[in-house]
């Protein structure tokens, strides 16, 4: 995975746009050209809340480019309502770029994107780097309904092949994106962002076709950025990820929990012992 | 009249400070995840997070959950063990530009014992603070700190092995602290920290089943600071020693409760996960405060919230 990048830090931010692309999803873009130019595909931000009466929320960088940096999410509680809120000319101070991104150089020409849901924000930097280097991209995009499928047509203009699903069948085909996947043509390599159980297919997917897969996890962050042990992912004692631990046995295999928010939150889905 | 800027430093024990904030065991990593958005220097000292003799792999997920003005965690110790600690951890812990308070955890007196000597031993720790609080490993973690007896002995074990400060941090879930307080500054404690944090469930009405994978977990965060308040008056007269008073400290008015209580220092934890900024945001807001109010020092304060009173006043506690 891409090492941290060490220009971290507080960003105070003014809101240039605020959209809202579907009941409860939210599209915010900063005014944060540091935090723009630092950023990397799959890395993350610690936005403060400005009542400050509430813990930092965890927020995937959408997209970054010149001097905005852009926010993608739903509204789950009382966190993300508060950002909901938030309208053009307001102030939001961020703590970032955070977490080790997606690796996006590996010589592979045929990748598969998967994403689930509000997945969909920790990826599209990831796509146009592919995109960049020259590979084939497909996103494999699944949400509850159509409504829900947010930025579909971004990834397409940006020269991704779309396949969609959705649980009711309201866009694209009826069912789970992960059946999709398996359906489809194998590619070099997966990189995922969505639910858990989502990334638990992938992860098994990509094992049995041979391939190497990048999840971005998604968890409930006590600090986000390291402290507090909070957010942790089992994970292979071998792994080039893995924290400053003796190796602890557990079930005969050498295993130690990994910060998703510090280590991660990008891992190689073969060395996740979850 | 000369303005003169008053003074922040204080002292707990030997442990000299050049701010009084301490940042919170277990929610400040090792000062190095923080350094890129807080400023280090700015800070009294950072309590690490606990260690313990052998390695511990910590509690499976989920550990933290956000609740109403505040959060749970049941994160289960998770550390390397005290010999890969000394060995692998701790030097890279030595150019930081604040003082470091190591934090012991443990199963037995022995534990405590051994592990508080070898790593007060080292020259990259300031002063130790004796976690027998902690509400996440099943039942033995806080069995030492919700004893009196037991809190002595192990204060005394931990004693015998070093000449540095020794901080006891209590347990708000005792039926009464100050006697646990009172044991802990007769077995030989320099300093008292107050208070732990609050045990606490919270559940899934959907899946219907707890959401710690630990069942229950420490509560932090606003929703205990009044908890805290009380604590550090009654312990504040319960025992001579000083007091580094912590709980839902997130403003300069929160940080003035716990010293008029009683507190010498703060201990500023869950209010990091919020915004970085906190600490140093307080540490100047206490100047500007002291100031205003013509005090020359942070201990002017210390101890002062019955002043006020128009008429003397006697606080007996909650008794009749």
């Amino acid at each position: 995975m891409a090492t941290t990048d060490h220009t971290a830090a507080v960003h105070e931010t003014t809101v240039l746009e605020r959209h809202e692309l579907a009941a409860g999803v939210i599209h915010l873009s900063l005014d944060a050209p540091q935090l723009a130019g630092a950023t990397r595909p799959g890395q993350y931000v610690m936005a403060i809340p400005p009542s400050a009466q509430t813990a930092a929320t965890a927020l995937a960088v959408y997209e970054a480019e010149g001097k905005r940096a852009s926010l993608l999410f739903f509204v789950t509680g009382k966190r993300t309502r508060e950002l909901a809120e938030l309208r053009c000319g307001d102030r939001l101070d961020v703590v970032g770029p955070l977490g080790n991104g997606f690796q996006c150089m590996n010589n592979a020409r045929d990748v598969a994107i998967v994403a689930g849901g509000v997945g969909i924000a920790s990826v599209l930097l990831c796509a146009r780097e592919l995109l960049r280097d020259g590979a084939r991209v497909r996103l494999f995009y699944g949400a509850r309904t159509a409504e829900l499928l947010v930025e579909a047509q971004r990834f397409a203009d940006a020269g991704c092949e779309l396949v969609l699903t959705t649980d009711d069948g309201s866009a694209g085909e009826r069912g789970f994106i992960t059946d999709a996947l398996e359906r489809a043509r194998k590619p070099e390599a997966i990189y995922a962002c969505g639910p858990t159980p989502m990334l638990r297919t992938v992860a098994r997917i990509a094992t049995e076709l041979r391939i190497p897969a990048q999840l971005a996890l998604e968890e409930t962050f006590g600090c986000g950025i390291g402290g507090c042990w909070g957010c942790v992912v089992p994970l292979a004692g071998h792994s080039s990820q893995a924290p400053s631990f003796p190796p602890a046995v557990r079930g005969g295999s050498d295993v130690v929990y990994a910060r998703i928010c510090r280590e991660g939150p990008v891992f190689l889905a073969d060395e996740l012992r979850w | 009249m000369v303005n003169v800027r008053p003074s922040l430093t204080t002292r707990i024990g030997q442990l000299e400070l050049a701010y009084p904030t301490l940042m919170g065991s277990g929610c400040y990593g090792t000062g190095e995840e923080f350094a890129p958005f807080a400023d280090l220097r700015k800070i009294g000292a950072i309590v690490l997070k606990s260690v313990t003799r052998l390695p511990r792999l910590g509690n499976p997920m989920p550990r933290i959950v956000h609740t109403s003005a505040g959060m749970l965690n049941a994160i289960g110790l998770q550390n390397p063990g005290i010999e890969w600690y000394l060995e692998r951890e701790l030097p890279k812990y030595s150019g930081r530009p604040c003082k470091l308070v190591g934090s012991v955890a443990g199963f037995s007196i022995d534990d405590y014992a051994y592990v508080t000597q070898r790593l007060a031993a080292r020259s990259e720790i300031a002063a130790i603070e004796l976690n027998v609080s902690c509400p996440n490993v099943a039942s033995e973690g806080e069995t030492f700190g919700c004893d009196p007896g037991l809190t002595a002995r192990v204060v005394r074990a931990a004693r015998a092995g070093t000449d540095k400060t020794l901080i006891v941090k209590l347990s708000p879930n005792v039926t009464d602290i100050c006697a646990v307080a009172r044991e802990a500054e007769a077995a030989g404690a320099d300093a008292l920290a107050v208070i732990n944090t609050v045990r606490g469930m919270a559940i899934d009405v959907e899946a219907w089943h707890p959401r710690l994978a630990n069942v229950s977990g420490g509560l932090s965060g606003p929703a205990i600071r009044p908890v805290a308040v009380l604590a550090v008056y009654e312990v504040a007269q319960a025992v001579k020693i000083p007091i580094v008073g912590q709980g839902g400290i997130e403003t300069v008015t929160d940080a003035l409760e716990f010293f008029l209580a009683g507190a010498s220092a703060i201990s500023i934890g869950t209010a990091n996960f919020t915004d970085p900024r906190v600490p140093e945001r307080i540490v100047a807001e206490l100047e500007a405060y002291l100031a205003r109010r013509g005090c020359a020092s942070i201990d002017a304060i210390v101890g002062k919230a019955n002043v006020g009173f128009a008429t003397p006043h006697q606080y007996e506690g909650d008794e009749g």
